[in-house]
């Protein structure tokens, strides 16, 4: 049997130098020994999905996927040429500012990884500690420095906002500094409070209270203060340039600046992906999938040659396209009609025509000939309004 | 047995002094029972009522004791229901009663259940055995229980019998005063039959089983019998007694006390405290009889919606053996389907929930409880109104009145100020004080029924740290300036939290509703105003703000699945929820509110 390749790829670095206080991500503590182990398993798992992968985007998430070191990303990266899964137009490892050093980026720069997403959070000492983050203000810098030396050329940061003890102006302030380093990328959201998280716990201990107000006026400050920046909103919390060095780049799809992160979007226009390492969800032939979230677990069903796949989940064919629906509506551009039919076989403007009339009766959305989107207004509503294209 | 040789007593007792027990010693010393079935508290058959230490259903026992003076005596244990709430089904019981022990506890003292309980029995004119009971514990004092029997109940304190129920003390004694001081029964002098049906239970076989005591002739198998009050003929299929498992007898006859059977199908045939009759030659009714009416009602909701039927079939099952429960279908806008119930009291009422709830596993929730008022409209004619729902428009009353309670309070002499401001709270007013002992007070006050319904008890055990005890008669209805409060969502009635309260009152508890649905009305996309209202005029108000966003901030494909499950769930909930014009509220937040 035969299928189409999947073009998309997610690894999941399970391991972290220190958990933060909002973080409800798979991760433990690293032990050297379960690191390894953890590589040789990741390395089983590429070997068993390798035949049906083509991957045009790759992204190692985590946890913190800098956490491994030169030898174990040598490993890792070898094997992925050795199953031919590099060369991926666009190839993202996450990176922490306190674990970037020119040696490992200049490794991953040279087997092809193009894109950085530096996890940032804020520019602010007092926060980072607050949020038990291990880097400082002044490491974002030097690390921001260290990855343009190596020659990556598309660097994502990643803001947090309505962080416990934010004021506006140091959110400003943090913002300002973050657009003057001239990323890429930026992606911003507001803070979550996961259940089983140190934030939540203090939350519900009542040691501070959750303000809608600052929270609404500090997104909108976000979107006004990148957009000045030369970026777009291409998705509730993303935001990219569409030029780079004056030149301006042709844009995949209206609506979507070029360096939107191609990765992100295919997860939020429905398409497949296979998700390796603990926890990684995939989602193949319109089955979705979850490795064991458990380090050990994983690794003891690679090392029986078996994927570790803790559940799989199919939906029917309306209620999937439902679900489609529902998740691309999260981006500025929406669906345009045709692309929502290629990939669901489904047609919005039959089966949802009274969702999108009824949300564009509200101003929370507008159509036209070619497809539906949110406003901006509805952007702030968007769960609201997926809820409504569920089947 | 002839009537000489009969006793007919029941037995007078705060919670937890020792009734059940000293009624499992009796038992047992007649050889009713052997210890081996000697099931502690052989009568209570409920767990409810184990836990509670009250008895709510009881069988009327017969004994055989062969007294000291070598005759053979037949004893009946009539017991009687513990509570207040049950004061006509304890004065039919001890109206079938010639006499009754009362028991103290010689470490507690009078209680207050004790006081309107010997008041019933006063009434009644039973010949009362004071027994003051746990005379071995080591705190005892029986000089001053004996002070508090002369004080407070007007009884001779010589008469009292000292006994340890636990111990086996004075059993004995016990049982030779009811021979010698219980009068026995004597026939009424009428022509033919004439037997007090006093209590009632359902059994599948045999259909309504009938508490009686026969007062006049002799009731047997295969007659023919009226039913004076609820003009029903019916012919006896089988009688006989209890000792405690019901055995058949060939007839009751006069001062014996038992059962019938008549293919009887449902127990709302057979009134409470009915007078059964010859029927080809009828004897007039014994005196005392009244119709029960429901003091205190409350809705009743399937929290569950699907649960509906369920808990209608229920409701029917529980009638079966509590006839003085009543219900009917009633639709709420806030809660659905549900049923307007009507119970005797507080306690009938949370005894009739936590019976949905534990034996029968319901899921229910029960709106604010309401009592029975009388309302004179302009026109001239009375309307009694249980449901807030029902109150006519100001301008039709002329006025309203509301059920009051004479309520004995007893408390410790360091508490009675706390205990006059809440009495005073309560709109109540303290009648009079006495003195119980060195230690003790008891407050004797009129209260309106309605402010002792929710937290009046409560309230008082814990102003007393626990040692406060409360109990209440009901007295006549006063005129009272009552309005109805209602609270209005988006300027939409919500029926379910309408009450009548008090004009002095209505605005506290109208911010208090209001402030507690602000807390469980989730955001809406537009502001909800929240309002108590009483007629046109608002007293209260609160605003939900408008919800600013409904987004999740991030979500990648690792979050999708989980996501579109919260969202399901979300739009799920959404399909349960109630509108008040543009706004959606879930049921949930109603029973929130109504359990607060």
């Amino acid at each position: 049997m035969s299928f189409e390749p999947v073009t998309s790829l997610y690894v999941h670095v399970p391991f972290c130098a220190h958990k933060c206080a909002y973080c409800a991500f798979y991760s433990e503590a690293s032990s050297g020994e379960l690191i390894q182990r953890y590589v040789q398993a990741l390395i089983r798992e590429f070997e068993l999905v390798a035949a049906e992968l083509k991957p045009r985007t790759i992204f190692f998430g985590g946890g913190t996927p800098s956490l491994l070191n030169l030898r174990q990303w040598s490993q890792i990266l070898e094997t992925m040429e050795r199953l031919n899964l590099t060369g991926a137009a666009e190839w993202t490892v996450e990176c922490n500012p306190a674990t970037v050093s020119l040696d490992k980026a200049r490794l991953l720069r040279s087997h092809g990884v193009n894109r950085i997403s530096m996890g940032v959070q804020s520019f602010d000492d007092a926060l980072l500690d607050r949020l038990g983050r291990i880097h400082s203000r002044e490491m974002v810098f030097k690390s921001f420095d260290t990855l343009r030396a190596a020659g990556f050329d598309n660097i994502n940061l990643d803001l947090m906002f309505a962080i416990p003890g934010q004021t506006p102006a140091v959110w400003g302030q943090t913002l300002d500094e973050a657009l003057a380093l001239g990323s890429e990328h930026l992606s911003s959201y507001e803070v979550i409070y996961e259940d089983d998280t140190p934030l939540f716990a203090q939350l519900q201990a009542g040691e501070f209270e959750v303000d809608e107000e600052l929270a609404c006026a500090m997104y909108e400050e976000l979107v006004r203060r990148a957009e000045a920046a030369g970026f777009q909103q291409y998705e509730i919390a993303n935001f990219a340039r569409n030029q780079l060095g004056g030149s301006p780049l042709t844009a995949e799809s209206p609506g979507i600046p070029a360096h939107a992160c191609k990765h992100n979007i295919n997860y939020w226009r429905g398409g497949c992906y296979h998700g390796l390492g603990p926890s990684a969800t995939g989602y193949v032939r319109g089955v979705r999938t979850k490795n064991w979230s458990n380090t050990q677990l994983y690794c003891e069903q690679l090392e029986k040659g078996r994927r570790a796949i803790e559940s799989t989940e199919k939906l029917g064919a309306l209620a999937r396209a439902g679900e489609t629906a529902a998740f691309g509506l999260r981006m500025n551009a929406g669906w345009p009609f045709e692309q929502f039919r290629r990939v669901t076989g489904q047609d919005l403007r039959h089966e949802w025509r009274g969702e999108m009339d009824r949300l564009i009766k509200q101003g929370w959305a507008r159509a036209d000939s070619e497809g539906f989107q949110l406003t901006p207004a509805g952007l702030r509503f968007a769960d609201s309004a997926a809820e409504l294209f569920l089947r | 047995m002839d009537a000489t040789h009969i006793r007919n007593f029941s037995i007078i007792a705060h919670i937890d002094h020792g009734k059940t027990t000293l009624s499992d010693r009796l038992l047992h010393r007649t050889g009713t029972i052997a210890t081996r079935d000697m099931e502690a508290q052989m009568l209570d058959s409920m767990d409810l009522e184990r836990e509670r230490g009250i008895t709510i259903k009881a069988h009327p026992v017969t004994m055989t004791y062969t007294a000291k003076n070598g005759q053979v005596y037949e004893l009946n244990l009539i017991d009687t229901p513990g509570h207040v709430d049950f004061s006509y089904e304890v004065s039919r019981s001890l109206s079938a009663c010639e006499g009754a022990l009362l028991i103290i506890d010689a470490a507690q003292g009078v209680e207050a259940q004790t006081v309107a309980n010997v008041h019933l029995a006063m009434k009644q004119n039973l010949t009362i055995i004071p027994v003051i009971n746990k005379i071995d514990l080591p705190h005892a004092d029986v000089a001053l229980a004996k002070t508090q029997l002369e004080d407070i109940l007007a009884i001779p304190a010589e008469t009292a019998i000292l006994a340890s129920a636990k111990e086996g003390i004075g059993i004995e004694d016990i049982l030779e005063a009811i021979v010698a001081r219980i009068p026995p029964p004597e026939p009424t002098g009428a022509a033919s039959l004439q037997a007090l049906g006093f209590d009632s239970y359902f059994d599948t076989y045999k259909g309504v089983v009938t508490h009686v005591r026969v007062f006049n002739g002799e009731l047997k198998a295969g007659l023919q019998v009226k039913l004076l009050h609820s003009g029903k003929n019916v012919e006896v299929k089988e009688v006989g007694s209890f000792n405690p498992k019901p055995y058949i007898r060939e007839k009751l006859e006069v001062g014996e006390t038992g059962y019938f059977t008549a293919n009887i199908k449902s127990p709302k045939e057979v009134k409470m405290g009915d007078t059964v009759t010859d029927a080809r030659n009828p004897s007039p009714a014994l005196p005392g009889f009244k119709e029960i009416h429901p003091m205190v009602f409350s809705g009743i909701y399937p929290i569950n919606t699907a649960d509906y039927e369920h808990l209608k079939a229920n409701l029917a099952k529980l009638q079966l053996n509590d006839s003085a429960f009543v219900y009917q279908a009633e639709s709420s806008v806030a809660l659905g389907f549900g049923f307007r119930c009507g119970f005797l009291g507080l306690l009938h009422l949370e005894i009739v929930q936590e019976r949905l709830r534990r034996e029968y596993n319901m899921d229910i929730i029960a709106t604010y409880p309401s009592v029975v008022y009388r309302v004179t409209m302009t026109d001239g004619t009375l309307k009694e109104v249980d449901n807030p729902a029902f109150l006519p428009e100001v301008n039709y009353i002329q006025k309203i009145e509301e059920p009051m309670v004479k309520a004995f309070v007893i408390c410790p002499n360091e508490y009675i100020g706390d205990m006059m401001a809440l009495i005073a709270e309560k709109r109540g007013a303290v009648d009079h004080t006495e003195t119980l002992d060195s230690r003790r007070v008891m407050l004797t006050s009129l209260l309106p029924l309605n402010e002792i319904l929710i937290d009046f008890h409560d309230r008082i055990k814990s102003i007393t740290r626990g040692f406060g005890s409360m109990d209440y008669e009901h007295a006549d209805y006063t005129e009272s300036d009552m309005v109805k409060l209602d609270m209005l969502v988006n300027g939409e009635s919500v029926d379910a939290f309408s009450c009548i309260v008090h004009r002095a009152k209505a605005e506290s508890r109208g911010r208090a509703l209001a402030a507690k649905l602000k807390e469980v009305i989730p955001k809406q996309q537009y502001a909800v105003a929240i309002q108590g209202a009483i007629g046109g005029k608002i007293i209260a108000r609160e605003t939900v703000s408008a919800m600013r966003k409904d987004v999740t901030a991030k979500c990648y494909g690792g979050d999708i699945t989980r996501k579109r499950k919260l969202l399901e769930k979300q739009k799920e909930g959404k399909k349960r929820m109630k509108a008040f014009g543009s706004v959606n509220i879930p049921q949930e937040a109603f029973i929130e509110v109504l359990k607060a």
